[in-house]
């Protein structure tokens, strides 16, 4: 026990601490706490006043009570900061609860078209295997478009009834495949060539639930020494997993295209196929570049192979987001753009 | 070309069920369309002779007859009335059911008593069969039927059958007759294709006594023959002929011409069945049958009724007198077959592809022969496809045969050669089959080796195959036979490869990534508008089209804008009235009249501004000009696109209220503005529409570089504000120009913060307010300093543009 003698500065303390106790716990706002603060710690403040009288106390005494009047100092600020916390916490919280429900203020952001869209996710995985984009002239001539992709002069394809051509002297056409940027790369560049090519193109055909006089194509050809339907297969695999899924199953079979030689057509299944009461759809043409496309431009077949597959961009859209009409493509209704 | 599962397996013999078939062809490269059961089986049901019939002892209604089944007699209770003793009726024995519908239960006959009367089986009627909608009497066979024949021989229905539907690519017409697809099967499965043996009665006299011909255009038709037979009795086919072109979709006509299609099926040659007596007979005799050109405005009746009036390059089958058939295209009404006919003159022959194209599009008549000769039939097929059907003619309709044909074929076609180095296969295929292999799969197609070295095999075409014209061709068809499913796919490799387009690509990906950002969808709109939707954007010329379709697709598009507006029109009808849209894409303008091509980037705006919500109310405020502006701001200088000047070019002949004009020195990059009202009211637009369209050539090619990064300011700024009140002619950027002619090196920016006007501001006139920031790079500007390099500018502005300070 301490002496009696230094029992009145130190039973003040304890008093002091019971009072500010009390008084900060009924502090019922800022203002209030800090009046309180004042009141005890403030430069004229009791626990202050304490403090100064030290100095009084018999030199002995001093060390024990000036631990226990800074003790009770501690407690007190302590006490002050934690009502502060409470006091303030409370006076963030605005009166009526905030209801959370409510629709947020948005950014709408715009979308981009589906066809944008599903052009460049095949774009992108033709990318990440070394392909650079490419592109040509919507408006083609006889010679791009059908003579140098081998296409015999009296072919069904290059009939009045199936392309369009321009009312002018020329009489050039719209491309009906974006096969002809094919031509165009390869008289430019010399091999190798590795490209994908995306585009529009058109086709005589009456606008219905599956033909629209436009359309989209995309494809890929690669030239090279030892090229091999092998590899064909192994890069339309890479790029069908990438945008079909990786369930995505294909199969290959013969098929007859003008410009490749041996050409396929390929089948693809997956649940979607199963969904729509098909084991197989069709998805697209593919084979190995003809030697005379080689020949028309100037590529020598016996040191290039290479290959080229291709497909319809609205297709591949029609079936990802289950699309009935192809028609939808071309309405541009917002309710239909704003679900991409 | 449709066949049928039975009928090819006559033709080689396959033991693959009719599915795995169908999968076999298509993996081939003979895709299967579609595929149908057809046919009816009627295993169990026999023809039955009635021996006796007698009253049911315990039912007035039934009777009770005794039969022959062909083995024995057997008792049946039956409840019809229409037959007799001596009739052939169809019988279903116990244990066996009456055919069924697709869905339906078959349920067997039961042997049993019926009113106490022992009845072992049923007699039937049409109606039960499936056979006719006669429900009330039995179905009566011919008298002649043997009892105990299988119901389906006597009617010549094979058992059920499976119809195939398959798609034949244009390089290979050997697959448009049954027997080519059996070839093509037996070389896969490597089994005998079963040809059909044609062995010729010939009656004494020559058919070149009776029959000339006169081939006068060799190049439309390279071959014609004929084959005559007397003293036919044309009447309906056999049962077997005419139920295997109903399978096959074709309709019988008689016992003549079903044979002239069946063989046309069977091996993919056409044939035509002439009546012989409508040919002119020359002195002697003879008919000449004349292969020419028509004469330009000769008409021709089709054996359809159809008159064509003719342009002088169809080629014609006729007599001295007349033509008598569209030669490859169809027959001639003045000799077709008649019930009354007894010389038939059949005709085998070859013609030119794109003659026949040319002709039967022209006409607009599509048969099954121009659709065969289009696509090119083998001129050694002619005299087989004669004898086949000359055969089956007199086999049908009891004719005799003159012996011999008549038959032009001036320059038969060398067979062609072709080699193949194996190791050239391995390299295509990637992977390795060996040449003995390879030879051995060309061979089963029917290719036959020349010579052979250690590497190489030079190999005869067979002329049905006049799709193999070099090495490439062949190294398909050993893939083919391979089997290109079973060539294993090898991961990508090789290098990168290079376009100049590439980052265009990307330039345009990231243009579309800001514009969505900002609040824009992206549309795609036709490329070929109408000519009136293309007028709108007021250019005068028009890239037209030659053969378009319909006259609101006849024009290419020579902007976006129609493009855009037809969007917001068809929302607006959808009750959608706010858009922001952008469309990027190629236009076809026309300079020095020719038709170009050039890319664009395009922007509507119309309606709410923000979408409405429930924190400002119903009404945001609908777009203007300033907002495309700004939207064109952030595009542009995100791409990089520097020294941009807006300008107001007015309104004359614009489709906008003021034409906005965008440059790049004297370069117009674009044009903008709000639609003109009426053009709005025309196309149901209620509220502002704000359009712009930018030359996405001119903005890729402008692109400046990166620019290098500005250290961040250490001295302080000085905020500087005044208003001035100016002349209503007055520009933000004449007032920018003038800041900037007299601008001290440390005015950091300029920035307009309010146009005013209204209260307190004298008609014609504007207050602009303008804050100015100083600040220098290297220190600390003092008052003094920025109070007179303000006062210096606004003293200028004041004397520039009599500008007010207020």
């Amino acid at each position: 026990m301490e002496p009696e003698a230094t029992g009145e500065p130190l039973s003040e303390a304890n008093a002091h601490l019971a009072d500010a106790e009390q008084a900060v716990t009924a502090a019922a706002d800022l203002d209030e706490l800090q009046k309180i603060r004042v009141e005890y710690l403030g430069a004229k403040g009791k626990i202050t006043a304490l403090l100064k009288r030290l100095g009084r106390l018999p030199p002995q005494e001093r060390p024990s009570a000036g631990r226990r009047i800074n003790e009770v100092k501690a407690t007190v600020e302590c006490l002050l900061e934690r009502r502060r916390r409470e006091l303030r916490e409370a006076a963030d919280r605005p009166s009526v609860p905030t209801d959370f429900s409510l629709p947020g203020r948005r950014l709408e952001p715009g979308r981009l078209h589906p066809l944008t869209l599903v052009t460049e996710d095949i774009v992108r995985s033709f990318r990440r295997l070394g392909f650079a984009v490419a592109a040509g002239p919507e408006i083609e001539d006889d010679y791009h478009c059908f003579d140098a992709l081998n296409t015999p002069p009296d072919h069904p394809a290059r009939d009045v009834q199936d392309t369009f051509y321009l009312r002018e002297q020329d009489r050039r056409l719209l491309r009906t495949h974006t096969s002809s940027v094919q031509i165009r790369t390869m008289r430019e560049q010399s091999p190798p060539v590795r490209i994908v090519v995306p585009g529009r193109v058109y086709r005589r055909d009456t606008a219905d639930a599956t033909h629209n006089p436009t359309f989209h194509q995309i494809e890929g050809l690669y030239v090279d020494r030892d090229v091999t339907i092998g590899d064909l297969k192994g890069t339309v695999s890479f790029v069908f997993r990438e945008v079909l899924g990786k369930e995505v199953k294909l199969r290959f079979r013969p098929h007859y295209f003008s410009y490749t030689e041996p050409s396929m057509e390929i089948d693809f299944s997956s649940p979607v196929t199963r969904r729509m009461g098909r084991e197989w759809l069709e998805i697209a043409g593919c084979g190995m570049v003809h030697p005379q496309v080689f020949e028309n431009v100037g590529y020598d077949p016996e040191i290039w192979s290479g290959w080229a597959f291709g497909f319809g961009i609205e297709r591949i859209a029609m079936i990802r987001y289950g699309i009935e009409d192809i028609r939808k493509f071309y309405e541009n209704d917002l309710r239909f753009l704003r679900q991409f | 070309m449709k066949i049928t599962y039975q009928w090819l397996k006559r033709y080689v013999d396959f033991d693959w069920s009719p599915g795995k078939l169908a999968d076999r062809l298509t993996m081939l490269g003979l895709e299967v369309e579609a595929s149908e059961r057809v046919g009816q089986s009627y295993d169990g049901v026999l023809v039955a002779e009635v021996l006796e019939r007698a009253p049911h002892p315990n039912a007035d209604r039934l009777l009770v007859c005794r039969i022959n089944d062909g083995q024995g007699v057997r008792r049946i209770v039956c409840g019809a009335d229409n037959f007799s003793a001596g009739d052939r009726v169809p019988l279903v024995l116990p244990g066996y059911a009456l055919p069924t519908r697709e869905g339906e239960k078959s349920r067997p006959i039961k042997a049993g008593k019926i009113r106490g009367e022992v009845s072992e089986g049923m007699l039937c009627s049409g109606q039960e069969l499936g056979l006719s909608d006669d429900g009330e009497g039995l179905l009566l066979l011919d008298a002649d039927a043997t009892p105990g024949q299988n119901l389906g021989d006597y009617l010549g229905t094979d058992e059920a059958d499976t119809l195939y539907d398959l798609e034949i690519t244009p390089n290979r017409p050997d697959w448009n007759g049954v027997l080519g697809i059996a070839r093509e099967v037996a070389a896969l499965a490597n089994l005998e294709l079963r040809c059909p043996a044609v062995e010729l009665q010939e009656s004494g006299s020559p058919c070149a006594g009776r029959i000339r011909i006169r081939l006068e255009d060799p190049e439309r038709c390279p071959r014609y023959s004929a084959r005559l037979i007397e003293r036919v009795a044309v009447g309906p086919s056999p049962a077997w002929l005419s139920n295997l072109l109903s399978k096959l979709g074709l309709r019988s006509i008689n016992n003549v011409v079903d044979v002239t299609n069946f063989v046309m099926m069977e091996i993919g040659q056409p044939l035509h069945a002439f009546d012989c007596r409508s040919l002119a007979r020359n002195e002697d005799g003879t008919a000449t049958v004349v292969v020419r050109r028509a004469h330009e405005g000769e008409t021709f009746t089709s054996l359809d009724g159809q008159e064509h009036r003719l342009n002088g390059s169809e080629i014609m089958i006729a007599d001295e007198q007349k033509a008598v058939a569209l030669g490859g295209v169809m027959g001639g009404l003045n000799s077709e077959i008649t019930p009354e006919t007894t010389e038939v003159l059949l005709e085998s022959a070859c013609f030119a592809p794109g003659n026949i194209r040319a002709t039967s599009k022209r006409l607009n008549l599509r048969t099954d022969a121009s659709y065969r000769f289009e696509r090119g039939v083998d001129a050694q097929t002619v005299d087989w496809a004669s004898r086949r059907a000359a055969a089956l003619i007199c086999e049908t309709t009891g004719g005799q045969l003159r012996s011999g044909a008549v038959d032009a074929w001036p320059e038969p076609p060398e067979p062609r050669r072709v080699s193949l180095r194996f190791e050239r296969t391995d390299r295509l295929l990637g992977i390795r089959i060996p040449p003995e292999e390879q030879l051995a799969f060309l061979e089963r197609l029917g290719l036959s080796r020349r010579s052979r070295t250690e590497t190489a095999g030079e190999f005869a075409i067979p002329s049905h195959r006049d799709d193999l014209k070099r090495e490439a061709d062949l190294i398909e068809e050993v893939a083919r036979l391979y089997g290109v499913d079973r060539i294993p796919a090898t991961p990508p490799r090789g290098g990168t490869g290079t376009h100049a387009y590439d980052r265009q690509h990307d330039v345009l990906a990231q243009a579309r990534s800001l514009l969505t950002g900002m609040g824009l969808h992206e549309i795609q709109g036709q490329t070929l508008v109408s000519q009136a939707a293309a007028g709108v954007s007021k250019l005068t010329q028009k890239a037209a089209l030659e053969n378009a379709l319909s006259a609101d697709m006849d024009t290419l598009r020579p902007s976006l804008l129609p493009g855009l507006l037809s969007a917001l029109s068809y929302n607006a009808h959808h009750n959608v009235g706010s858009a922001a849209l952008f469309e990027a894409g190629t236009v076809f303008p026309v300079r020095d009249e020719r038709i170009v091509e050039a890319r664009r980037l395009a922007l509507a705006l119309t309606g709410d501004r923000f979408a409405p919500s429930w924190t400002n109310g119903a009404n945001p405020g609908d777009y203007d000009v300033f907002d495309l502006k700004g939207r064109l701001e952030v595009l542009l200088e995100s791409l990089r696109i520097q020294g941009l000047q807006w300008q107001n070019a007015g309104a004359a002949d614009s489709l906008f209220q003021e034409e906005g004009r965008l440059t790049l020195g004297k370069q117009i990059v674009g044009r903008f503005g709000q639609l003109q009202s009426d053009l709005a009211a025309q196309l149901d637009l209620k509220k502002a529409v704000l359009l712009a369209e930018l030359d996405w050539d001119l903005i890729l090619a402008r692109q400046a570089a990166p620019r290098p990064f500005k250290p961040l300011p250490v001295f302080p700024a000085v905020r500087r504000d005044v208003a001035l009140l100016v002349d209503e002619s007055v520009n933000h950027r004449d007032i920018l120009k003038i800041v900037r002619q007299a601008k001290p090196n440390f005015l950091q920016n300029v920035e307009i913060f309010d146009v005013f006007r209204g209260r307190g501001i004298p008609q014609g006139k504007k207050s602009l307010a303008y804050a100015l920031v100083y600040r220098h790079p290297e220190r600390t500007l003092t008052d003094e300093e920025v109070s007179s390099a303000h006062f210096g500018i606004v003293e200028r502005l004041e004397k520039k543009t009599g500008a007010r300070i207020r």
